[in-house]
């Protein structure tokens, strides 16, 4: 498990938050590889709704930097055919939730081409994908159903959830071969700072990140959670280990099962719906493989089978750290 | 920070009313008292929506989008229907609903975030618009597919009744918008669709959205005959759509209707349009606005003075108002409400995750269960509407 491939000496770091890390290796990456080129609605000129990609219209050109007409559809089929050529793009969707009109293409043809033409086209692309709720938006802006693509075989999904782990992880994706889909949790865009290295870097998108050592209790999360597990670990009386997985398809299972195997308990901490929730996968996993060594057994602490409710009552809907802290006591508390 | 150059759109459209209130062509066929109607319904839209944005500053609105400057289009083609038509909006088209005398109360609770489950109890509707109004649509186009197969059961059951539809200039580069505009050529769908050309897609103009001349032309391809208004004339608006509806109520198939016009605020208030385009458009477009043109054309034909126009205002101020009061007296949902009107039935994981809310708001610990049993009771009266429910 490698924590940073590469980093920059202290000095040359500045203080970033997640959109400014996203908007700084956009660049760094446009700069070094001439095939970058971005595509979206509203990413030219005024640098995207989240202002993710300013600057970038001006300094590269609107062949660079290609504000689409408004389709999911259409960007993601004509992203591919560039990418089918040698591009290396990468799209913005504007949120996960309007990812849906581009689910054909998705499937039929990004997760697909390079099984169906026996490894001779590759399809180096990479979905920006802000998802998450907490930020009190109308419907179709809070979801997060990462389920509907890490079911899919032939894409890697991937969620950075630092301004560091950002940086690393969006350019790994952008220069790796394979489709990346890269959920940005926009609940943390801005709230989340710290001092990121100005130099280019990557971080490897194969493996998950151990955030917090403990051996009580493993705390398996990703993405906006990773806070909240934090929060958690910090009230409860039990030595918790965060895994925060960084890479949710595929999985990095060895460092999953290690962890657990060490702890012998684990809770699962997602802002997905619980039924097939990517939690689903992991408890499954952990019985069939470490199930001689748990003390207890695994719980979900997630949100509820529902439409993400409109924004009164979303907190009650959405995990946090209370939440999670009442599924490790629970999981504490248990006697075979 | 670069912008947009400006394109005007062309103003080769058909025209009744100038923006200086004269009239060019025929004024549509209807009395004076309908024409103060249409009036009437911009000028409660506008304040209506001026609340909305004022009751968002102050935070109990998490987002609002206004319609001004464009609600000629909503209110012009809503009035050609009739009682028992269907409609199916966007968020563009409050001037649709406050036609038809849609409750503002319901509204408003509705754009404070209430769960409908809740709206229902407290502010139950007692008179109901004549025209039926879907739920807003948020996703883009997928309405218009949704309103051509609403009028292809029309269709197949010989009703005479018909849909209308509005999309924006950016969401026709949607596929939904092209299935849409097929579909209903090759049923003869009783499907009128309007596209409300307000000339920008959040940032992106109108001219960089399609290569096409126009948004009207766009029906030329499905065989969807098709048309181009000033989206400001309220008449214009309504004469068009209603040659489109009673064509479409004869049995001759859908319309497409291009109204040009001009988003002259924010796309909402998440939106800072001064990033992305200029002051003089607006100027422009200014001059152009659907409500002034109106009114000059009300008093000099003696339908509208300044005694009745303040009534006017009064009386929907006065509405608005107590929309906004009654719906502040909703009290916030349950967060139970959140896990109704998903299936017919209750299921185990319903049952059980209801239990797990419930624990979790009285500060019990929700993760208790290790055997499968639950923390709720189970409730099997839910089997209404379900044929053969009983004993389920
Ligand atoms: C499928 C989908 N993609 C993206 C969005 C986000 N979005 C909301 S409004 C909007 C612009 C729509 O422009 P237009 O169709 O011209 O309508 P207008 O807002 O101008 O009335 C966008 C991109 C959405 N709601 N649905
Ligand atoms: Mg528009």
């Amino acid at each position: 498990m490698s924590r940073t491939d590469a980093a920059g000496s202290p000095e040359s770091t500045s203080e970033m938050n997640i959109v400014t890390a996203v908007k700084e290796t956009l660049g760094q990456e446009m700069r070094r590889d001439e095939r970058v080129r971005l595509l979206g609605y509203d990413v030219g000129p005024i640098g995207g709704v989240y202002r993710a990609t300013e600057g970038l219209h001006e300094e590269f050109g609107p062949e660079r930097v290609i504000d689409t007409p408004l389709s999911e559809n259409g960007i993601l089929g004509t992203a591919v055919g560039m990418a089918m050529r040698g591009e290396r793009v990468v799209v913005e969707i504007q949120f996960m939730g309007f990812f849906y009109p581009a689910f054909g293409q998705f499937m039929y043809t990004l997760t697909k081409m390079y099984e169906r033409s026996g490894g001779q086209l590759e399809v180096p692309l990479t979905i920006r994908l802000p998802y998450s709720g907490g930020i009190k938006a109308s419907e179709y802006h809070s979801e997060s159903t990462e389920t509907y693509l890490a079911h899919t075989p032939g894409v890697r999904v991937v969620c950075p959830s630092t301004p560091y782990e950002t940086k690393g992880v969006l350019a790994a994706s952008i220069r790796d071969p394979d489709p990346v889909i890269v959920m940005e949790p926009k609940s943390q865009y801005r709230s989340a700072r710290e001092p990121v290295p100005e130099e280019e870097y990557t971080l490897s998108i194969d493996d998950a990140r151990i955030v917090r050592e403990g051996s009580d209790l493993t705390l398996l999360t990703w993405g906006a959670m990773v806070p909240h597990a934090g929060t958690a670990a910090e009230r409860v009386d039990a030595d918790v280990e965060i895994v925060d997985l960084r890479t949710l398809s595929p999985l990095d299972i060895e460092t999953i099962l290690e962890s657990v195997r060490k702890t012998g308990r684990c809770v699962i901490l997602h802002e997905a719906r619980r039924t097939l929730g990517l939690g689903a996968e992991l408890s499954a996993l952990l019985n069939e493989y470490a199930l001689d060594r748990l003390h207890a057994p695994v719980k979900r602490a997630t949100g509820y089978d529902v439409h993400m409710p409109g924004h009164t009552i979303e907190e009650q809907y959405l995990p946090d750290a209370e939440r999670a802290q009442y599924a490790i006591e629970a999981v504490m508390n248990y006697e075979f | 920070m670069s912008q947009w150059t400006e394109r005007r759109p062309s103003e080769d459209f058909y025209r009744v009313l100038s923006p200086d209130g004269s009239i060019e062509g025929e004024p549509p066929d209807i009395s004076a008292e309908e024409m103060v109607d249409l009036y009437r319904s911009i000028v409660r839209t506008r304040i209506f929506e001026d609340k909305a944005l004022s009751l968002q500053r102050r935070g109990e609105l998490s987002i609002a989008a206004r319609s001004r400057g464009e609600e000629a289009v909503a209110i012009g083609s809503a009035a050609a229907l009739e009682p028992d038509d269907w409609c199916f909006p966007s968020y563009r088209q409050t001037g649709a609903l406050a036609h038809w005398e849609a409750p503002m109360d319901r509204a408003v609770a509705g754009l404070m975030g209430t769960e409908p489950e809740t709206i229902d109890e407290h502010l139950p509707v007692e008179d109901p618009p004549e025209v039926n109004f879907t739920p807003t649509y948020v996703p883009l186009a997928v309405n218009v597919t949704n309103a051509v197969g609403s009028a292809m059961a029309d269709r197949f059951n010989d009703r005479d009744t018909v849909t209308l539809s509005y999309i924006g200039d950016g969401s026709t580069s949607q596929g939904d918008f092209h299935e849409a505009l097929n579909f209903a050529g090759v049923y003869d769908a009783p499907a009128v669709t309007v596209i409300q050309n307000n000339q920008w897609a959040i940032s992106v103009p109108a001219h960089q959205q399609t290569a096409s001349e126009t948004y009207a032309q766009k029906g030329e391809a499905h065989g969807v005959p098709h048309e181009r208004v000033d989206g400001n004339d309220v008449f214009a608006v309504y004469e068009k759509t209603r040659e489109a509806t009673e064509r479409a109520r004869a049995g001759e198939g859908p319309g497409l209707i291009e109204c040009v016009t001009y988003r002259m605020v924010e796309h909402n208030t998440a939106d800072e349009p001064s990033v992305y385009r200029n002051e003089e458009e607006q100027e422009y477009w200014a001059e152009r606005d659907p409500l002034d043109r109106l009114e000059t054309y009300l008093r000099e034909e003696g339908h509208l003075n300044e005694e009745t126009i303040e009534g006017i205002e009064e009386e929907a101020s006065e509405d608005v108002n107590g929309a906004v009061r009654r719906a502040r007296e909703v009290p916030t949902s349950d967060p139970e409400r959140m896990f109704d009107h998903h299936l017919h039935t209750q299921s185990w994981t319903e049952r059980h995750q209801r239990g797990e809310l419930r624990a979790e708001l009285e500060g019990r610990n929700p993760f208790t269960d290790f055997d499968g049993t639950g923390l709720a009771e189970k409730d099997s009266s839910r089997t209404d509407g379900i044929d053969g429910g009983e004993g389920r």
